[in-house]
């Protein structure tokens, strides 16, 4: 068990809205961000849908003479830190000193950029590879980046656990903070995985959602019908403070981060443990670490990609931690599609709205719940004024992060 | 030809994102003047080299933030005849 730290703010880039409040009244409402590639769009004819957030000129958060040669993951990840550090009220070295700032934010990198590199290489050879091309495409360079673009000469570092990786690194802020290694800390992800070969990977493993006449009911998590996952594109970014440094500030929080867990399957890369245990075992040290018991949630913010085998491993996973009695659950990935890592900022973000608004928001899509039996929000949000919020993320090689959230702020 | 790998010069920084006001054979490549960082410089170098068809050796590479945009147009030059006449 530890202490719990305050979110002072919250920054997104989402192709449903980039703040909270307009991705929550998406998942509320059922405005779906998901689209049909346009026509002259590189992924027209290779996937049904996608979720595409808004353009962002690289120049607007770079200076010019870098933003030319950088992956659109880390341009959103330097939008989201933008905001979240705008909503929190935050300027390094006037509101925390530099050095006690820490930066974790997380992603797959910039293959996107790489793949037009390795074409170019293919055509060119050597001189059509930029000297760019390093730091435009690790994985490090979204955090790297912030730290640079703001000053941050702390902790900076970023998690590589696949679509776990945002939520990961929200609980790598909280066992920063805990230790006192910081006062504030920049937790986040960003992910940018709408390009050819990313999209042709998941498209033969016939992991994604196809066939649907209305690119709106592609994605239906727990729904008998899913027949696959939406892949979208996103980036969040929390400002995460101990909570008497946000106290002293005197700027508000919107909750706090009550604890979190992570386990790992141990079973295979792709394909979660069907029986659920180790998620189970993920959402129990979730608990455990807020001083909570079961019972005290009062919304599951699940994974829910719409994948028959990960949707089924999750349910299995509420049903061993709770049996018959679930709080109410929902995916919100049917209005968003799956943002791989960034899916935890965002879920978080919604979370967060949930426990101030005293609304819950449904699975958009799910009209034949799967046979396994938990408390489905369906059709219409359903008001309850809640405790606490736990928000699950899965990743590819078996990794469960678990988030419980809760105790609303004075914003 | 000079002119001709002048412009291409300018040309390259200004796909590169540098303002090329003021910009002359005067004018240093690196923080002085143009201020083209490391990465900058390297990329020009590469920009050169597959237009032109030349090659830089590293010693020469790590020359460039001290020349003059006149100087590296003089080297290129002499680069290409060398090339023309092999």
């Amino acid at each position: 068990m530890g202490t719990s730290v305050a979110v002072s703010g919250i920054g997104l880039v989402s192709t449903v809205g980039s703040t909270a409040e307009q991705v929550f009244e998406a998942a509320c409402s059922g405005r779906s961000g998901l689209t049909r590639p346009a026509a002259d769009h590189p992924l027209h004819g290779l996937l049904d849908v996608a979720g595409f957030s808004p353009a962002i000129d690289p120049a607007s958060v770079l200076p010019a003479t870098e933003s030319r040669f950088v992956d659109r993951s880390i341009v959103m990840a330097l939008r989201a830190a933008e905001d979240a550090l705008a909503d929190a009220g935050i300027k390094i070295g006037r509101d925390v000193e530099a050095d006690r700032v820490a930066v974790v934010v997380s992603g797959v990198g910039g293959l996107a950029l790489h793949e037009e590199q390795v074409l170019e290489y293919g055509r060119k050879g050597r001189l059509g590879v930029s000297p760019y091309m390093l730091p435009g495409v690790l994985p490090n360079m979204a955090a790297a980046r912030i730290s640079i673009k703001f000053g941050i000469r702390g902790y900076t570092s970023s998690v590589g656990t696949a679509c776990a990786a945002g939520a990961q690194s929200v609980g790598e802020a909280l066992r920063i903070l805990r230790a006192g290694e910081a006062d504030l800390v920049l937790a986040g992800c960003s992910e940018a995985p709408l390009f050819g070969t990313f999209a042709s990977s998941f498209t033969n493993a016939r992991a994604l959602a196809h066939g649907w006449d209305d690119p709106a009911q592609a994605s239906r998590p727990f729904d008998r019908r899913r027949n696959g996952l939406v892949l979208g594109e996103g980036a969040g970014v929390l400002v995460l403070e101990r909570l008497e440094h946000a106290q002293a500030r005197g700027n508000g929080w919107h909750a706090e981060v009550l604890g979190w867990g992570a386990t790992n399957d141990a079973y295979h890369p792709t394909t979660p443990r069907p029986d659920g245990s180790a998620a189970a075992d993920c959402m129990r040290r979730a608990l455990v670490d807020a001083d909570l018991a079961a019972a005290d949630i009062g919304y599951l913010n699940a994974h829910g990609t719409s994948t028959k085998a990960g949707d089924a491993a999750e349910l299995a996973a509420i049903r061993l931690v709770y049996g018959d009695d679930s709080p109410p659950v929902s995916s919100t990935k049917g209005v968003t599609g799956h943002m791989l890592g960034a899916s935890g900022l965002v879920e978080a973000a919604i979370g967060i709205q949930a426990l101030r608004r005293g609304l819950l928001p449904p699975t958009y899509n799910l009209s034949e719940p799967d046979p396994v039996e938990v408390d489905h929000i369906v059709g219409q949000p359903r008001p309850a004024q809640v405790a606490a919020v736990l928000s699950n993320s899965f990743g590819f090689g078996g990794h469960n992060v678990s988030l419980v959230l809760g105790r609303p702020g004075p914003r | 030809m000079k002119d001709e790998t002048r412009q291409f010069l300018l040309d390259t920084l200004t796909t590169m994102n540098y303002p090329i006001d003021g910009v002359d054979d005067d004018t240093m490549l690196g923080p002085s003047g143009a201020d083209l960082q490391s990465l900058a410089l390297a990329e020009l170098a590469v920009r050169v080299e597959d237009h032109f068809g030349v090659r830089f050796n590293d010693d020469e590479s790590e020359m460039l933030a001290g020349m003059t945009m006149g100087e590296f147009a003089d080297l290129v030059e002499s680069r290409v005849q060398a090339k023309s006449a092999s």
